[in-house]
């Protein structure tokens, strides 16, 4: 452990606010909780909204997991990892079961997740509005009086213009039947898993300066009419190259040579797992 | 006379205050759920430990503060913490050490606004939890119903806090903490549910 730096690289002050905030935002699920959002040694937008929750969550008894789309191995992902260990000494794992605390940028483990377990989001633009409103002056009124019709005018824009709902990632939702909530840009594949959940998820946006959070067993929608439901991505006949997996969140990908496409595992540590699984059996 | 010179608490700032934000926010985002503070509330002194640990882990110079008459308690947070006292009113976190101050406090604590709820009062209450009225409690947190064998005085917070009949997102959080630095949480979004009982 670096001891130059406090545990936790953030003073204490720091960790206290955020603190302080999340509790705020747990109180309040969806509503976003402004924070004084802290200098770290990673630009900002680059996660670090996910990581200052994770810096002031963790202590000794943790497990920490880090994961970006899905993979443990991916640059962002390890290098977050490399440095809440080195200013915490945690213990890290690719394994979602054996973590205490997993942050994640834009996917949402397979696994699913236990109430002793926090997921930590890290957020880009936590505003749900902002595509319809620049000011943060007016979308501050807006969720103040509860007033959705640009959004929900957008959604229709969409089906007038494409005959379909196009958000992909980023697919807003209702919290409790009162905020409208950016739930980050997980695929829409995951949005279901936020909704009645066991575990705690709480998002963190660096740059935005905002925190807010879904406790378990809360109702979170996706914003969608009466006769045009909300759809997931369909990956109905594709499989896991890898795993054979027909459940799970799949990425594409194009072999420019051949002009084949494979599917894949997103979540590459579930990937791993199950194909260990089918070593074993065998 | 030999006095031997020692610290006045043995709470670590960083470990111990980490320790307790974890067990809140596991009641926060659990409502209904006990959570065991004895530990570090075995490092802190006085009459009101638990308190005093709270008060460690959460409030600094950048907030405020509510003790009700208690000099002894404001005056040991103030030290500890840096944090100014506050009106009943303008408090960020109100320290009740009996359910007695319950009426008072709920009624002036400050709610928030329907644009930034998060300026609202937590009320941090020293009384028992456990009683013998049977409660069901529901709410973002709980999974259907969180059946609790409640206090007089968490019903009593739970009954002054509906009269306010705050426009959510408003209102006020409590943390109640009984005799054996057992901390339970209820959020704004916490209602008790008016249900028969088969006894």
């Amino acid at each position: 452990m670096k001891s130059e730096y406090n545990y936790g690289f953030l003073d204490e002050g720091s960790k206290r606010e955020i603190r302080r905030s999340v509790l705020k935002a747990v109180a309040i699920p969806g509503y976003q909780v402004p924070f004084g959002s802290r200098e770290l040694p990673i630009g900002r937008g680059w996660g670090t909204g996910g990581i200052q929750l994770t810096l002031s969550l963790i202590g000794p008894e943790d497990v920490l997991k880090v994961i970006d789309q899905g993979s443990d191995e991916s640059v962002n992902a390890v290098n977050i990892k490399k440095f809440v260990a080195l200013c915490t000494d945690v213990p890290t794992t690719i394994h979602t079961a054996e973590a205490t605390i997993v942050q994640t940028r834009h996917r949402v483990p397979e696994v699913p997740m236990k109430n002793n377990q926090i997921l930590v989001l890290q957020v880009p633009t936590p505003e749900p509005l902002r595509v319809i409103e620049p000011k943060e002056e007016v979308t501050k009124k807006m969720h103040a009086e509860k007033d959705y019709a640009g959004i929900w005018l957008q959604l229709y824009e969409c089906l007038i213009r494409y005959g379909k709902v196009t958000i992909g990632a980023e697919y807003p939702c209702m919290v409790e039947g009162r905020y409208v909530m950016n739930p980050s840009p997980i695929p829409k594949f995951d949005n279901p898993k936020l909704n009645d959940a066991e575990c705690l998820y709480l998002f963190g946006a660096g740059r935005e300066k905002k925190i807010y959070a879904i406790p378990p067993h809360t109702q979170v929608i996706p914003l969608a009419f009466e006769d045009v439901p909300f759809e997931r991505e369909d990956f109905s006949g594709r499989k896991c190259r890898l795993c054979g997996s027909e459940d799970t969140y799949l990425d594409e990908i194009f072999d420019a040579e051949t002009g084949e496409r494979y599917y894949q595992c997103s979540d590459t540590a579930y990937c791993k797992e199950v194909r260990a699984r089918h070593e074993s059996n065998h | 006379m030999n006095t031997k010179i020692q610290k006045i608490h043995q709470f670590d700032e960083v470990f111990d205050s980490q320790n307790v934000f974890r067990l809140v926010l596991e009641a926060m985002a659990n409502p209904g759920r006990l959570v065991d503070l004895a530990a570090p509330a075995g490092k802190m002194f006085g009459e009101e430990p638990a308190l005093l640990a709270l008060a460690m882990t959460f409030l600094d110079n950048e907030v405020s503060f509510w003790a009700g008459e208690d000099g002894v308690l404001s005056g040991q947070i103030s030290q500890l913490t840096l944090c100014r006292n506050a009106d009943i009113s303008e408090a960020d976190f109100l320290f009740l050490t009996d359910g007695e101050q319950l009426e008072q406090a709920v009624q002036n604590a400050k709610c928030g606004s329907l644009r930034d709820p998060h300026k609202s009062a937590t009320l941090i209450v020293r009384t028992e939890i456990l009683g013998s009225e049977f409660i069901a409690l529901s709410g973002p947190g709980i999974r259907d119903l969180a059946e609790l064998a409640a206090s007089p005085d968490v019903v009593r917070a739970l009954l002054l806090r509906k009269e306010q009949a705050y426009e959510y997102p408003q209102g006020i959080d409590f943390l109640f903490i009984d005799s054996q630095h057992r901390l339970m949480a209820l959020p704004r979004l916490v209602r008790k549910e008016e249900k028969k009982w088969d006894m």
